[in-house]
């Protein structure tokens, strides 16, 4: 479900709840505060940030390696997780940092001491920190973690679903991490020091295309290329359609089909305007992947936010191309297009 | 040598005409150039087309118009297009790219465009299914006898966990693992009669059931299972020389080819669900139209023909006291379309009764009381003002809404999500100390709020709230599959 104007919803929706987890990791405090002027309403907005630049809480899984069954509401990716003593639904949304949970079920729980909720903006609702005393999914469990909690009732009553919270990849940094999302399956192998897999019953992940992950952040960039230039995407599964900025170069935005437009009418001057369309000439390593989903918007503000000039979010539509695997000890994140069972 | 040439002109005509045709592709109408969004419009279009395009694309109509005119420079909601004739009946119509887009605009709208575009199918349970007949290839892996399911997966022996999920648990992934045997995996499940999707997850991996032929879409390119519990058997004693015999009804739209019965030892059977309600049906033997013998009832439709009929559920007596001198006494409401002739009351020493058999949900009725219509004077719920007041019932209701102090105000509504908020119902009833309202809701989540007295206040029995586009909040009710 969602990018530019779509990402505003994704923005607003993950994206930001995402962004603004993401951004304690990556952007300075300063950049994140001026996340307010952006044009793009985020779902929430915090400046808070973590003792840590990481969040990276200690996980416990008896087994080398577990599956995860992936359900799905719309485009989103859920895992059924017990938090606290809640058993619900979470949204698998790489975008977010860590744990974000939904006010609705969770505002009454303890608020977490040494941190204070502070310089809060979000134009659909205010973020709070608590402890959580226990989070439980597959085999995983989680002790004595922090969350963010936020108003998620939006995401609820457009996929009719219960929506515990979001959870993003800190919690599972520490493991090899295999998306099948053809199978709704999430695999997370338990990793060595140098980043290989423990057990020596499942081979390595063997990827048609692999990219290097930068900086040291949660969330990830991927490079693409669209019209032989290159550009940096944010890597979001809880982006439930791919966005590219409407500010990129003239010759990315003539290879795009463009196929449905609205123009959103706003209390202030002029209305908004949400394009649709397929992107016909994107290219990862050497596969050139014809007719991805996307919206078209304007990313200029969330690229701020990030620290980084992005170009757009890969969500659904690139999730659905392959396996993909990411390995946040060997930094690296790789593709594999090829149909069938991964081993 | 002439002809030839009147061929060719022909032909070339032809060949012009299909291409204005084939012109039509909402996927060329749109693209982006330098910055410019650009849209081709063709001013052949037919009024079909061109409504298309306009509602793809957004474009007002007041613009279209202004097109077609031959305008070239035309402004629309403070924003310039540019309308440029590039071929006798092309016109480019350009605009800038909007880089920067109003702040104020709420994020649900956008939500709700890329909704609609998406077309995003739900998991919900589907209510509104009349009947099911269960096509599994074995027929021992599933049972079903009195709200006991057994489901049944062979095989899998080395599988490690194995879970059934569906939307008889909301597709919980961990809440109903099987139980390991000898020849495969078992679940028992405490469930009503009714329509199930379903999958098993074996060691992570979603399947669906290798041995049910019933499946639909999931929403996202697979398959679920499906499977019906069955609240009824269709019996038909004897016809055992018959080669085909099948049952038909007004849950089969009459459909003449019938249900196919099976044949069992003293005649032919079917079990089926069916959703509550009530039911004229006929069998078909050999393509015979019967009646059934077994049932004593059996009444004439509009047409002269005599149907057998069965109340599947239990029935609800309605019941108006008084009017003994009255003629005909009818029932009517949303629950039969409002017919006025079809439900008929019996006449009791006290007034007149009827049993009736629909399915659970909320329904507005009266009675027609030799032709004046009145509201049920024995009911205090009812929908609506002046003359179109109706009574209001919730049948198999599974919530109250319940308010309690504010017992000296003047009126209580309960408005929320299952009824489009509307200002002016559901008007509440107060009864022993409180404000109550009882309805029925399908699974799912509901937001609500009272208005006592014209002030709009949380449910404050309820502690679930979550925020509303208005900084206030709304009320949160999560109704469970049962």
């Amino acid at each position: 479900m969602y990018r530019s104007w779509l990402t505003y919803k994704i923005i607003i929706l993950f994206f930001l709840s995402t962004a603004s987890m993401i951004l304690e990791a990556y952007a300075p405090p300063l950049e994140v505060a001026n996340h307010s002027a952006s044009n793009i309403a985020p779902l929430f907005n915090s400046t808070i940030l973590y003792q840590t630049n990481i969040y990276t809480p200690e996980f416990n899984l008896n087994a080398d390696s577990v599956i995860v069954p992936l359900k799905r509401a719309g485009h989103l990716f859920l895992i059924e997780a017990t938090v606290g003593d809640q058993t619900g639904n979470l949204v698998f949304d790489s975008g977010a940092n860590g744990l974000v949970l939904n006010s609705t079920y969770f505002r009454n729980h303890v608020k977490s001491s040494g941190s204070t909720p502070s310089g809060v903006t979000g134009s659909l609702g205010a973020v709070e920190q608590i402890a959580v005393n226990r989070l439980a999914f597959a085999d995983l469990s989680y002790k004595n973690i922090t969350a963010d909690v936020t108003n998620l009732g939006h995401i609820e009553n457009r996929r009719g679903i219960k929506i515990l919270g979001l959870i993003g990849f800190s919690m599972m940094r520490k493991l090899e991490i295999v998306i099948d999302a053809r199978k709704n399956q999430l695999k997370l192998f338990k990793i060595d020091k140098a980043g290989k897999r423990l057990t020596n019953s499942t081979p390595e992940f063997k990827a048609d295309h692999t990219q290097k992950i930068e900086g040291n952040s949660n969330i990830l960039f991927v490079k693409g290329i669209i019209s032989g230039k290159t550009l940096i995407f944010c890597f979001d599964t809880g982006c439930e359609t791919n966005v590219i900025c409407s500010d990129c170069n003239r010759s990315i935005m003539n290879t795009l089909t463009i196929t449905r437009r609205s123009e959103l009418i706003g209390a202030g001057k002029g209305g908004s305007e949400v394009l649709f369309g397929r992107m016909n000439d994107f290219t990862i390593g050497n596969k050139k992947i014809p007719n991805m989903e996307t919206v078209i918007t304007n990313l200029g503000a969330l690229s701020e936010s990030y620290g980084t000039k992005i170009d757009g979010m890969l969500g659904y539509d690139f999730l659905e191309q392959g396996i993909i695997c990411i390995n946040f000890v060997k930094r690296q994140f790789g593709i594999r297009f090829m149909k069938g069972e991964e081993k | 040598m002439k002809t030839i040439k009147r061929y060719i002109l022909l032909l070339a005509g032809l060949i012009c005409s299909l291409t204005s045709i084939a012109q039509y592709n909402p996927d060329k109408v749109c693209h982006l150039e330098n910055g410019q969004l650009i849209f081709t419009i063709n001013l052949k279009w037919s009024e079909k087309e061109k409504n298309e395009v306009s509602k793809l694309f957004d474009l007002d109509s007041v613009l279209m118009a202004k097109v077609y005119k031959g305008e070239t420079v035309i402004l629309i909601d403070s924003e310039t297009w540019k309308a440029k004739k590039v071929k006798p009946y092309i016109v480019e119509l350009s605009k800038p790219i909007q880089s920067n887009a109003d702040q104020n605009i709420k994020a649900n709208d956008l939500f709700t465009v890329v909704d609609k575009w998406m077309n995003f199918e739900g998991n919900a349970p589907d209510a509104s299914v009349v009947y099911g007949v269960n096509d599994f290839k074995i027929a021992n892996t599933f049972l079903y006898h009195q709200n006991d399911a057994w489901f049944y997966l062979p095989n899998n022996k080395s599988a490690g966990k194995v879970y059934i999920s569906g939307t008889f648990n909301n597709w919980s992934t961990t809440q109903t693992p099987m139980k390991a045997g000898t020849y495969g995996w078992t679940v028992d499940l405490n469930i009503k009669p009714g329509k199930y999707a379903y999958k098993y997850i074996i060691d992570g991996e979603w399947i669906t059931d290798p041995y049910n032929k019933l499946r639909e879409g999931d929403g996202a390119g697979g398959y679920n299972s499906v499977v019906y519990c069955y609240n009824h058997h269709f019996e038909l004693k004897g016809h055992k020389e018959a080669r085909k015999v099948a049952v038909t009804g007004n849950f089969y739209k009459w459909d003449q080819r019938g249900l196919q019965m099976n044949k069992t030892s003293d005649g032919w059977s079917l079990p089926i669900f069916l959703r509550d309600g009530t039911y004229a049906y006929k069998f078909l033997v050999d393509k015979e139209w019967m009646t059934d013998p077994a049932n004593k009832e059996v009444r004439k439709d509009a047409d002269g023909n005599f149907n057998s009929f069965i109340e599947i559920g239990e029935s609800f007596l309605f019941k108006l006291d008084g009017f003994t001198t009255a003629n005909k006494v009818v029932l009517t409401g949303s629950f039969n379309g409002w017919n006025e002739n079809e439900l008929l009351m019996n006449k009791t020493a006290k007034g007149w009764q009827l049993p009736y058999a629909v399915a659970a949900g909320n329904y507005e009725y009266k009675f027609i009381v030799d032709g004046k219509w009145m509201t049920d004077p024995a009911n205090p719920f009812s929908n609506g003002s002046g003359n179109t007041t109706n009574s209001f019932i919730a049948l198999k209701a599974n919530h109250l809404f319940e308010l309690y102090k504010f017992t000296n105000a003047r009126s209580v509504i309960l408005t929320g999500s299952f009824n489009g908020w509307r200002k002016d119902s559901y008007r509440m009833v107060k009864e022993g100390g409180k404000w109550i309202f009882p309805l029925y809701l399908q699974p799912g989540k509901y937001t609500y709020k009272f208005i006592v007295d014209g002030e709009w206040i949380l449910d404050p029995s309820n502690k679930l709230y979550e925020q509303n586009e208005y900084d206030t909040n709304n009320s949160v009710l999560w109704i469970e599959p049962s």
